[in-house]
């Protein structure tokens, strides 16, 4: 599934990469510490936190993630749009906690790896 | 003339929650005179009600009382402020007020948080709930205790909870930190070997003292310095003007 689909299926609104929604999902990982998902997560995945902090643009770069959803209804800060429009990262945010999202992203075939 | 403080910068007293009641102001003071400490920062959580007591309960000892406090960012992260005078620490106080959750503490749950004065008398228990994160993100801390004067030390960066690299990943550029701060778990000397997101920034070690025998032997960091403030523990971080920092 592409992340565009995804956002068909989800109450999903995207933040910024509007012209990286093409990409493959290979898989999920919900954590909010940074250095955790930094080692865990796999290129493909997306992410699902409630930090809002810019350094999750830079890890999701580093990490080649899909997409990130900030969930909870978490506003991304602001330094960190601009950030993430300019290295096209794929920003998603919802207002259903990351436990609901999860739970539905992983209905949709979406699996922990 | 320049000589040798020893420094114990991260010091709780019995207004966190997660102290022990004999961390009052008057038994941190006696025992740092007891133990030579010379400077001790009164770092509780995201509050300061204590600190007068202990700059009063130092008075006529040979031990400084640095104005601090350890406020905890939205993201979960646990910096070290200090000030050198009481009316930027008023302005912090505002400042951390202003960014608190709101929510009530549950002494049952969390601990008992006690205001006291300098002869271990009971003042009030502090009814909001401090351990907890403000609506402020690190970024912001950082920038509002550069304005009013003070210095930002990053606590315990090598432990996996609440520090700036388990929460952030990285130092981000647009935090001013005058240095990290490792935890007795860490020899500072190889921390930034260990961490290499530590970068060029001072590194800097404390007790974190919840009770009287951590801060009696936990670490402490030596500062070479003319006088014990914060002014001049912010030069010997960057060892400036031939002050210097030892740990």
């Amino acid at each position: 599934m592409t992340v565009e689909e995804l956002i068909t299926l989800l109450p999903l609104t995207v933040v910024s990469g509007q012209s990286k929604l093409g990409h493959e999902i290979t898989g999920g990982y919900v954590s909010d510490l940074l250095s955790n998902v930094m080692g865990q997560a796999c290129a493909g995945n997306v992410w699902v936190t409630m930090q809002g902090h810019q350094n999750i643009v830079a890890v999701a770069s580093l990490t080649g993630l899909a997409a990130v959803i900030i969930a909870g209804g978490v506003k991304l800060d602001k330094d960190a749009a601009g950030k993430a429009e300019s290295e096209e990262i794929v920003i998603l945010s919802t207002l259903l906690s990351s436990f609901e999202i999860t739970g539905r992203l992983y209905q949709l075939g979406i699996a922990g790896k | 003339m320049m000589r040798r403080f020893v420094a114990d910068l991260h010091v709780h007293t019995l207004l966190s929650p997660c102290a022990a009641v004999e961390m009052t102001p008057r038994n941190i003071v006696w025992q740092a005179v007891d133990h030579k400490i010379d400077i001790i920062a009164i770092t509780d959580h995201n509050a300061c009600d204590n600190v007068p007591a202990a700059l009063e309960a130092a008075k006529g000892t040979t031990v400084t009382v640095l104005l601090g406090m350890e406020v905890e960012s939205r993201e979960e992260v646990h910096l070290l402020v200090l000030f050198d005078k009481m009316r930027q620490m008023k302005e912090w106080e505002l400042f951390t007020k202003a960014h608190m959750s709101g929510r009530l503490n549950d002494a049952a749950r969390f601990g008992a948080q006690f205001i006291v004065d300098a002869d271990d008398n009971f003042i009030a228990e502090k009814n909001e709930l401090l351990l907890s994160s403000l609506t402020a993100g690190v970024a912001e801390i950082s920038a509002q205790v550069k304005r009013l004067g003070g210095i930002c030390i990053a606590s315990h960066i090598d432990r996996p909870v609440y520090s700036i690299i388990s929460q952030l990943g990285f130092i981000p550029p647009d935090v001013e930190l005058a240095a990290v701060e490792v935890s007795r778990h860490m020899n500072a000397q190889d921390a930034s070997v260990r961490i290499p997101a530590i970068g060029d920034l001072p590194v800097i070690t404390a007790s974190d003292a919840h009770v009287m025998e951590d801060f009696i032997n936990g670490p402490k960091t030596a500062f070479y310095l003319e006088q014990p403030t914060v002014g001049e523990i912010r030069q010997a971080l960057l060892s400036q003007n031939l002050r210097r920092v030892v740990v």
